[in-house]
C-alpha cells in the first residue's frame, strides 16, 4: 500500500472518531457554563431600575427562560445550522466573532511558534551535541528563563524596553497601526492579504506589530521545545546506527543533521503539536497586554461576564481545531517515520 | 518624450516632493485627530440596547443629538455637567409652562441627520415613543421622569414638539437630556424595522442613525471606533462643526500599555489609567492629568439588612465606628478623590446636597460599646465580598476592614467574585457586606434615596426599605418649593445616618490624563469623554 493512502486512510478514521468528542465537548461545555455562578441575565440587566421585568426581559433575549434541555436542543440545533448565538459582550453573533479574531489568534501563534522552532531546534541540538559544556547551561538558563518570567512580565518588560524606551517598536495596540492603511480582507491574515494586495507597508506595518507578542511568547514555549529536542537528541546520538554511520566515516555534519535529527524530531512533532494549541487558547495574556484581538481574550472577557455564548463557541472552536492539529500532527509522523504507517 | 537634462531635473523634483507631501498629510491629520484609549469596549451603536456598555454610551453622544442638554460649569477649576442648566441641543428653544408640567420644543429648522434628510417633530415623537414603549433601557430610566407613555409626545407642527407630564417632576427635563432620549432618523430606522422587531433595534445596534456631531466611518465591537466629523452640525452651543476632524477610540485592556502611549505622545487621552499611576506620570511633566471628583458617585460598604446580624443597628453602626476611615482612603485611593465621611454635624446635616459627608469616624471604644449593646460583645464569624475587576482598590479595603473588625471580634474571611457572579448574589441577596460604586446620572438627593436607598431594585445594595423615606423621596420628587425641598431632604440624610444602612467611604477621581495640547475636557454624568468639547491647543 502507498504511503500517501495509508496517510489518508488514518487520518479518516481519525476524523471519523473525533465527532463522538466535538460532540461530547459541546454538551459539557453547555452544561459546564450553566452551573457556574453567576447569571448572566442579573449582570447584562444593568439599567437604572434593574428591576425582575428588566432581567426577565435579558433572560427571554438571551434564551435563558427555557428549560436547560430544551435550551441544550435548540443549541444543537443552532450549531447544526452554523449558528453559535450572539455575544452579550460584543454584540455581534459569535460566528462573525470568531471569525474576525481567529487568524488574529493564528497568525501571532505561527508567527511565534515558527521563531521558537528556529531557535529551539539548534538550540537543543547545539547542547546534546555538547552536554554539561558551557553551551548547554547556557541553553538551560535561557529556557529556564522563558518559562519563569510569566508572559505578562515579558511582554509588559519588552513594551518598556523597546516601544517606551527605545521607541524602535511600533505602539504596542493590535495588529496594525491605526494610521495604516487596512489591506482587503482575504484570508484575514494580515501578513498574507497585505502581500496579495501588493501594499507593502502594510505589511511591514503589520510584521512590525507582530515582532514583540511573538517574541514574548516564543520565550515561553522555548523550554519544552528545546528541552525535548535535546533529550531526544542525547538518545538517538548514543544509538547503534549512529555509531555506525560514524564508523563507516559519514561526516559529523551528515550523522548529525540527516540520521540522527529525522529520528530525534518525532517527539518534538508531538510537543509542538501540543504547544500549539496551548499557545493559541492559553495566551490571553499576551493577547490582553497587546491588545491583540484575538480569540483567547475574547473568551475570557466572556467567561468573567457569565456570556455564555462566546465561550461556548471558543471551547467548540478549540476542539476542533486540536482535532485538526492531531490529525496533521498524525500526518507528519507519517512522514518522519515510515513505520508509523505500517498496520 | 525627448528625455533631456531639464526633464529630467523636473522629474527628479516631483519625485523628490512625494513623500514630503505624504508625511505633512500625516502630520495634519494626526494634528487633526483625537486618539482616545480605554480598557473598556464598545459593543452597540444603540445606547439603548440591554448590555450596553459604558463605553457605548460615550460613543452614541458624539454620534446622536438630543432635545436637550446638560450645560456645564466649574467646579473647584474642573469643568463638570450641570444638571441645573439645561440648554437646546436639537431644539432651539424650549418653552415650561407654569405649572412645570407642558414643554413646548422648537426645533432647530436647520438640523439635518448624517444622511442629509431634516430632522422633524415626526423623528423626536417617534424617537421619544419608542424610548418609553421598545424593550430597552431607556423605559426604566425615563421613567424617573415621569415619562411612560407615548399619549404624552404630541406633534404640533413640522418643527415643534410637545410633551405632558402629569406632575410636575423635576426630573422631567433633565431626564430627556440623557443618552437614552435620543433622537432617531425614524425614516431611516423604520425602513430597516420588522415585524418582529418594529423599533428597528436589530439594525441599530450596528448602525447609527442619528444627526450628532460625529459619524460612524467604522465600527470594530471590542476593538476600535472611528469617527468622521460632522461639518453640517449644528448643535453645538456656538453652532460650530467640532474641533477634531476625527476621533479613534480603542481599546487598550492593559492600563500600563495605555499610560506608555499617552506618554510617548501616541495617543491623546485616556480616564481609566490605574490610580497610582497618575502622580508619577504627571511628575514626568510629559501629561497633565484632569482630576475631577466623580460627584455623581459614591464608593461605599454596603451592610444586607436582610440577614442577621446585619438587620442589627447596631451591628451596623459598630463597624461604621470601627473602620480607618483615612488608613482605607490612602491604601485603596491613595487620597485621590473626594471624603465622604468625617462629616462634622450631629443631629442633620447642614445642607441639603447627597452624596456629602456622613458624620462617621473611628471609634474603636464606641464600637466595642456598639457591639456589646447588640449582645454580640463576642463577635461572629462573617465575609466580606468584592468584585474581582475592581481588585485595584476594593482588595486594599477589603484587608484594612479584616483588621479592624478584629479588633470588634468579628472576623472576616475575604471573597473575590467574578462580576456576573457578584451581581447574582447581590440581587439574590446572599452577600453579608461588600464594597461597591453606585453612579446617578442625574443626581438629586431625591433621585439618590429613591434609587439607591428606597426599593426592591439591585441598586438598593443593603436592601434597607424604611417607610419614612419612600414618603419623603415621594414628597421631595414632585416638591417646587425649593426650602421645602431641602427640609425633605435633610431629613433623608438624618435618617440615613442613623440607620447606617450603607458606610460611604468616598467619591473616586476621574482622571483625565491627556496630552498637554489637548483642551477642553468636561466631565459627564455619563463619565465618559464628550468628543465635541475637545480640542488642541
Amino acid at each position: 500500500m502507498s504511503l500517501a493512502a495509508a496517510i489518508a486512510r488514518r487520518a479518516g478514521r481519525r476524523t471519523l472518531s473525533s465527532i463522538p468528542a466535538l460532540f461530547g465537548v459541546i454538551v459539557f461545555t453547555f452544561l459546564l457554563m450553566r452551573v457556574l455562578p453567576g447569571d448572566p441575565a442579573v449582570f447584562f440587566a444593568s439599567g437604572p431600575n434593574a428591576g425582575e421585568a428588566e432581567i426577565q426581559m435579558v433572560r427571554e433575549q438571551m434564551g435563558l427562560d427555557k428549560p436547560i434541555p430544551q435550551q441544550l436542543l435548540l443549541y444543537l440545533k443552532d450549531i447544526a445550522t452554523g449558528n453559535l448565538g450572539r455575544s452579550m459582550n460584543t454584540g455581534q453573533p459569535v460566528v462573525t466573532d470568531l471569525i474576525n479574531r481567529l487568524p488574529a489568534s493564528l497568525e501571532l501563534t505561527f508567527t511565534a511558534l515558527l521563531l521558537a522552532l528556529s531557535l529551539a531546534v539548534p538550540l537543543g541540538i547545539l547542547a546534546a551535541l555538547r552536554p554539561n559544556s558551557l553551551v548547554d547551561h547556557g541553553v538551560r538558563f535561557l529556557c529556564t528563563m522563558g518559562v519563569c518570567v510569566p508572559t505578562f512580565v515579558s511582554g509588559l518588560l519588552m513594551i518598556y524596553a523597546f516601544y517606551y524606551l527605545l521607541g524602535i517598536a511600533p505602539d504596542p495596540t493590535g495588529r496594525l497601526d491605526v494610521f495604516a492603511s487596512q489591506p482587503p480582507v482575504v484570508t484575514g491574515f494580515l501578513l498574507i492579504d497585505a502581500a496579495i494586495a501588493g501594499e507593502w507597508e502594510s505589511w511591514a506595518a503589520a510584521a512590525s506589530q507582530l515582532v514583540l507578542p511573538a517574541s514574548t511568547m516564543a520565550l515561553f514555549v522555548l523550554a519544552p521545545l528545546a528541552r525535548m529536542t535535546r533529550a531526544s537528541m542525547l538518545a538517538v546520538m548514543t544509538s547503534d546506527f549512529v555509531r555506525t554511520g560514524e564508523a563507516l566515516g559519514l561526516s559529523r555534519r551528515r550523522v548529525v543533521l540527516v540520521y540522527a535529527l529525522r529520528n530525534a524530531l518525532l517527539p518534538v512533532i508531538t510537543i509542538m503539536g501540543i504547544v500549539f494549541s496551548t499557545m493559541l487558547g492559553a495566551n490571553v495574556l499576551v493577547e490582553k497586554v497587546f491588545s491583540w484581538p484575538g480569540v483567547a481574550s475574547y473568551a475570557l472577557d466572556g467567561l468573567l461576564t457569565s456570556d455564555y455564548a462566546p465561550v461556548q463557541g471558543f471551547v467548540l472552536l478549540m476542539a476542533f481545531i486540536f482535532v485538526l492539529v492531531n490529525l496533521l500532527i498524525d500526518v507528519l509522523y507519517g512522514l518522519a517515520d515510515p513505520r508509523i504507517s505500517i498496520e | 518624450m525627448k528625455l533631456d537634462r531639464r526633464n529630467l531635473l523636473a522629474g527628479g523634483a516631483a519625485l523628490a516632493t512625494v513623500p514630503h507631501f505624504g508625511r505633512e498629510a500625516f502630520a495634519q491629520t494626526r494634528a487633526e485627530t483625537l486618539r482616545y484609549v480605554t480598557g473598556a469596549a464598545v459593543n452597540t451603536l444603540d445606547p439603548t440596547m440591554p448590555g450596553s456598555t459604558r463605553e457605548a454610551f460615550g460613543i452614541s453622544v458624539n454620534v446622536y443629538d438630543r432635545l436637550v442638554s446638560f450645560g456645564r460649569k466649574q467646579r473647584n477649576g474642573n469643568w463638570v455637567f450641570d444638571i441645573d442648566n439645561i440648554r437646546g441641543e436639537l431644539a432651539e428653544k424650549v418653552d415650561i409652562s407654569p405649572d412645570g408640567m407642558t414643554f413646548t420644543f422648537h426645533l432647530r429648522k436647520n438640523a439635518k441627520f448624517h444622511d442629509g434628510t431634516p430632522v422633524t417633530a415626526e423623528d423626536v415623537k417617534w424617537s421619544l415613543d419608542r424610548a418609553v414603549s421598545a424593550r430597552s433601557l431607556a423605559a426604566t430610566q425615563i421613567v424617573t421622569g415621569s415619562w411612560t407613555s407615548p399619549d404624552q409626545f404630541r406633534i404640533i407642527d413640522q418643527y415643534t414638539v410637545q410633551a405632558k407630564v402629569d406632575k410636575p417632576d423635576r426630573l422631567a427635563l433633565p431626564n430627556l437630556c440623557t443618552l437614552y432620549a435620543v433622537v432617531f432618523n425614524s425614516a431611516l430606522v423604520k425602513k430597516n424595522a420588522t415585524a418582529q422587531d418594529p423599533w428597528g433595534q436589530n439594525w441599530t445596534k450596528d448602525n447609527a442613525a442619528g444627526s450628532g456631531a460625529y459619524i460612524v466611518e467604522a465600527f470594530k465591537p471590542g476593538e476600535q471606533v472611528i469617527l468622521r466629523r460632522n461639518d453640517a452640525w449644528v448643535g453645538a452651543v456656538d453652532g460650530k462643526p467640532a474641533p477634531f476632524r476625527r476621533i479613534i477610540a480603542q481599546t487598550i485592556p492593559e492600563a500600563a500599555t495605555r499610560a506608555s502611549l499617552i506618554e510617548k505622545g501616541d495617543a491623546d487621552l485616556a480616564i481609566d489609567l490605574q490610580p497610582s499611576d497618575i502622580d508619577t506620570l504627571v511628575q514626568r511633566g510629559r501629561v497633565k492629568a484632569i482630576s475631577t471628583p466623580q460627584f455623581n458617585a459614591f464608593t461605599m460598604i454596603a451592610f444586607n439588612m436582610k440577614i442577621a446580624p446585619f438587620d442589627n443597628k447596631k451591628v451596623r453602626q459598630a463597624i461604621a465606628a470601627a473602620l480607618p476611615y483615612d488608613a482605607i482612603f490612602k491604601a485603596a485611593l491613595f487620597e485621590r478623590g473626594a471624603k465622604l465621611y468625617g462629616g462634622t454635624w450631629t443631629d442633620k446635616p447642614t445642607d441639603a446636597s447627597f452624596p456629602q459627608p456622613m458624620p462617621y469616624k473611628q471609634d474603636v471604644e464606641k464600637a466595642k460599646k456598639l457591639m456589646a449593646e447588640a449582645g454580640l460583645a463576642n463577635g461572629f464569624d462573617t465575609f466580606f465580598a468584592f468584585n474581582l475587576g475592581a481588585a485595584a482598590f476594593a482588595e486594599p479595603i477589603a484587608a484594612l476592614v479584616k483588621e479592624a473588625l478584629a479588633d470588634i471580634n468579628i472576623r472576616v474571611e475575604i471573597q473575590k467574585l467574578p462580576d456576573a457572579q457578584i451581581s447574582t448574589m447581590v440581587t439574590e441577596r446572599k452577600l453579608p457586606f461588600f464594597v461597591e460604586t453606585s453612579i446617578a446620572w442625574l443626581p438629586s438627593t431625591d433621585y439618590f434615596f429613591r434609587n439607591f436607598l428606597f426599593g426592591p431594585q439591585r441598586w438598593n445594595y443593603s436592601g434597607w426599605n424604611d417607610e419614612r423615606i419612600n414618603e419623603l423621596a415621594g414628597k421631595a420628587r414632585f416638591e417646587t418649593d425649593k426650602a421645602k425641598y431641602d427640609a425633605h431632604c435633610r431629613d433623608m440624610i438624618a435618617l440615613m445616618a442613623e440607620e447606617t444602612p450603607i458606610v460611604m467611604l468616598w467619591q473616586p477621581n476621574q482622571d483625565a490624563v491627556m496630552m498637554r495640547n489637548i483642551d477642553g475636557y468636561t466631565y459627564g454624568y455619563h463619565r465618559q469623554v464628550d468628543f465635541r468639547d475637545m480640542k488642541r491647543a
